[in-house]
């Protein structure tokens, strides 16, 4: 594995020869609009793109999640998974068109995910051209409902639906080189909605405000004690309501994700935001309603996993300092089934959620050659003997 | 008049998508192509065309034989990034260095026939925002398929682009209706097969282009046509249909005088051919007007409608492609 390390850097100029074909793929991909749930022209194009690169099955699952499969060399190794979610935050009526300069290219979800399943797209054909083999079939899906509502729903129904062992995972994911991601907090994310008709509250001298109605709630939230270990969190992270500066909100939304180590706690503090909103709800005598929009149990690698110690050697072999943090996505439904998994980011970015989201070209193709290292040494066999804790 | 052009000579690009039957003709052939962009102030959008275009049909596929920008003295970062992405630069003015200066697309499309070496030259703008491959091949795909056909014109959806990030569905081709159509319908109504006869994406063979004249400005797409099909009929024009080109749009002013540029260079070409006499000259100024502090001023401009004559009367580029006589090779 030392030789292969050596020969990664190396392998960074030679990634960049392909710098035209790797840029056209992010374009042509992160053209497409891909809502969440409306990903079906994307994964069109998307297979597309590796029937042209002359990948040897391309197909979809059940559940329509496009797949690329390389062929390995050892059809009894179990394959090895390269995924990255299809769909973006943006809206289909942005114009999703991508400005290139010398060092950079903006567009509309190009950091998340657009670039991550370009890349992606460009692996077959970096393999052939660097001449890579795998003893591993590798699979290369661009999974489909990740993000918000959409729960991850692509990738979860992928692995369930898998008919054989997956030796090992890699998520990828357009932001930021360095990421070495191998946990996932436990997640709930949530909705509290508030809605008062004109007729009710009528018996009060001023009629309820749907805003002050979730504004007395953020204030319970934020008097609930949240444990130190399980490490726990509460984040309020989107609100909107009312229609007018003069008029009392009628409508109201509050969004919020919980997160701590543990699932259970997770649980334990969603049914006290859950009692919060009942009180509340009944002391004014007005429609709330919580519900959860998707939910995660917690899920480790541990450091010392040989996935863990071998991708940090290979992120310090090209000179990136691997930086790890929870995360919430397709790495905890591979760790949920005991899949050893990490995520890696490709580029350096700003902006990400605006329509001038912009990643830095030059980085990029360490990025991909980190990837190609991480390929490797699941293929040599770091995943092979440790099962997940 | 011939209708039966529109269903002969009118194809969708999707009939050229096989890339490796396209190579495989073109090998066959021995025919080298060359592509051409003409550039000025186009920092946003050249990039993305260079490496698509060479991506897919360079390095991928062997189509294409060289990618030409010939600028006309961008004060952007058009001709850095042109050069940073692998293209081959060139300013207008550095090319025959010798003949009077002027600048304007057409200018560019005509200097691109000295600097180029290929057999079919295609041109496109720009500045199109969704580029894809298919706005070259498409148009390379009847040239090489076909042996008839010498030119091949490109027509699409026009979205234009309304402000940041917003487009309207339809809409543009303002000055093919109300000014390139009736002049069509009144005096080759033939012509009016051609869905859009301004676009500014076209691709033919060098035969065809170097014996033809070239308007250094807004005429250009006009006068080839027109010359075209007054020289070797409609039979060897195609049109093919791109699906869809988003472009900027244009205010009705400088629509203007677009449509100016164009009515002088069609009406000198009528009467050259006898089909109108006119008993004055034609004017060299647009005279639009603007409201400034209530009062209506003048705002004049003017388009005085040079054109370059054909390439292959010009001796250094006979001297260059080893040209001795001027014997049509078709026609």
């Amino acid at each position: 594995m030392s030789d292969f390390l050596q020969n990664l850097t190396d392998m960074v100029d030679e990634i960049k020869a392909m710098r035209d074909i790797i840029i056209t793929n992010i374009v042509l991909i992160g053209q497409i609009p891909a809502p969440t749930f409306k990903e079906k022209r994307r994964s069109m194009v998307f297979m597309e793109r590796m029937a042209e690169f002359g990948v040897d099955e391309v197909t979809t699952d059940g559940y329509r999640n496009p797949i690329g499969i390389i062929r390995g060399t050892s059809p009894d190794k179990p394959p090895i998974f390269v995924v990255a979610h299809l769909d973006t935050f943006i809206e289909r009526d942005i114009v999703h068109n991508y400005t290139i300069k010398k060092d950079t290219i903006t567009g509309p979800g190009i950091l998340d995910n657009s670039l991550g399943v370009g890349v992606m797209m460009s692996l077959p054909i970096i393999f052939k051209r660097l001449d890579l083999g795998f003893e591993s079939d590798i699979v290369l899906a661009g999974t489909i409902q990740s993000l918000g509502k959409g729960n991850l729903r692509g990738v979860r129904h992928l692995l369930k639906t898998w008919p054989t062992p997956i030796r090992g995972g890699v998520c990828i994911e357009g932001v930021e080189l360095g990421r070495l991601n191998y946990f996932s907090d436990g997640m709930i994310r949530g909705e509290i909605e508030c809605r008062i008709l004109e007729n009710m509250g009528g018996k009060f001298k001023y009629p309820a405000d749907a805003i002050l109605i979730l504004n007395e709630i953020i204030n319970e939230i934020m008097n609930l004690r949240l444990s130190q270990r399980p490490r726990s969190r509460i984040v309020i992270g989107k609100i909107s309501g009312g229609a007018n500066h003069g008029k009392v909100a009628h409508d109201a939304n509050l969004g919020f994700e919980i997160r701590s180590d543990s699932y259970k706690m997770v649980k334990s503090i969603y049914s006290d935001i859950k009692d919060i909103v009942d009180g509340i709800g009944h002391e004014n005598e007005v429609d709330l309603n919580i519900k959860t929009i998707s939910n995660l149990r917690a899920s480790r690698l541990k450091f010392n996993h040989p996935l863990v110690k071998s991708t940090a050697s290979v992120l310090h072999s090209l000179g990136i300092k691997p930086i790890s943090k929870s995360t919430e996505s397709a790495l905890s439904i591979f760790l949920s089934r005991k899949i050893p998994t990490v995520t890696l980011g490709i580029t350096h970015g700003e902006n990400y959620y605006s329509e001038n989201a912009t990643a830095e070209i030059e980085p990029m193709f360490k990025g991909i050659a980190q990837v190609i290292g991480v390929l490797k040494s699941i293929d040599q066999g770091v995943c092979d003997e440790n099962q997940l804790a | 008049m011939k209708t039966n052009w529109l269903d002969n000579n009118t194809f969708h690009h999707s009939a050229f998508s096989d890339l490796n039957r396209l190579v495989d003709v073109k090998q066959r052939k021995n025919v080298t192509i060359s592509l051409c962009l003409p550039t000025l102030n186009e920092e946003r959008t050249i990039a993305k065309e260079i490496i698509i275009m060479k991506s897919e049909l360079m390095t991928r596929y062997p189509l294409i034989d060289e990618l030409v920008v010939i600028d006309s003295g961008s004060t952007d970062n058009t001709t850095e990034i042109a050069k940073s992405f692998g293209a081959d630069v060139h300013d207008a003015n550095d090319i025959l260095p010798c003949l009077e200066k002027f600048k304007g697309k057409g200018e560019n499309l005509w200097k691109a026939l000295y600097i180029t070496r290929g057999d079919i030259i295609i041109y496109l703008d720009a500045d199109i925002k969704n580029i894809h491959h298919r706005f070259a091949y498409g148009l390379i795909g009847p040239l090489l398929l076909h042996d008839h056909i010498k030119y091949a014109k490109a027509f699409y959806d026009r979205p234009i682009s309304i402000g940041k990030n917003k487009i309207r569905p339809t809409g543009g081709g303002r000055v093919t209706e109300l000014v390139i159509r009736p002049l069509f319908s009144l005096f080759f109504p033939e012509l009016t097969q051609i869905i859009q006869p301004l676009s500014g994406e076209y691709a033919g063979f060098r035969e065809i282009f170097e014996k033809i004249p070239f308007p250094i400005g807004y005429g250009i797409e006009t006068s080839m046509i027109l010359d075209i099909y007054e020289r070797w009929g409609l039979d060897v024009i195609a049109q093919v249909d791109l699906d869809r080109r988003i472009h900027r749009n244009q205010d009705t002013k400088a629509l203007g005088r677009m449509s100016f540029a164009i009515l002088k260079t069609f009406i000198n070409r009528q009467k050259r051919l006898g089909l109108i006499d006119l008993k004055n000259h034609l004017f060299d100024e647009i005279i639009q007007y603007n409201l400034v502090n209530s009062r209506y001023k003048p705002d004049t401009l003017k388009i005085v409608g040079h054109e370059r004559p054909p390439m292959i009367e010009i001796p250094e580029y006979c001297e260059k492609f080893n040209i001795r006589n001027l014997d049509l090779k078709i026609g």
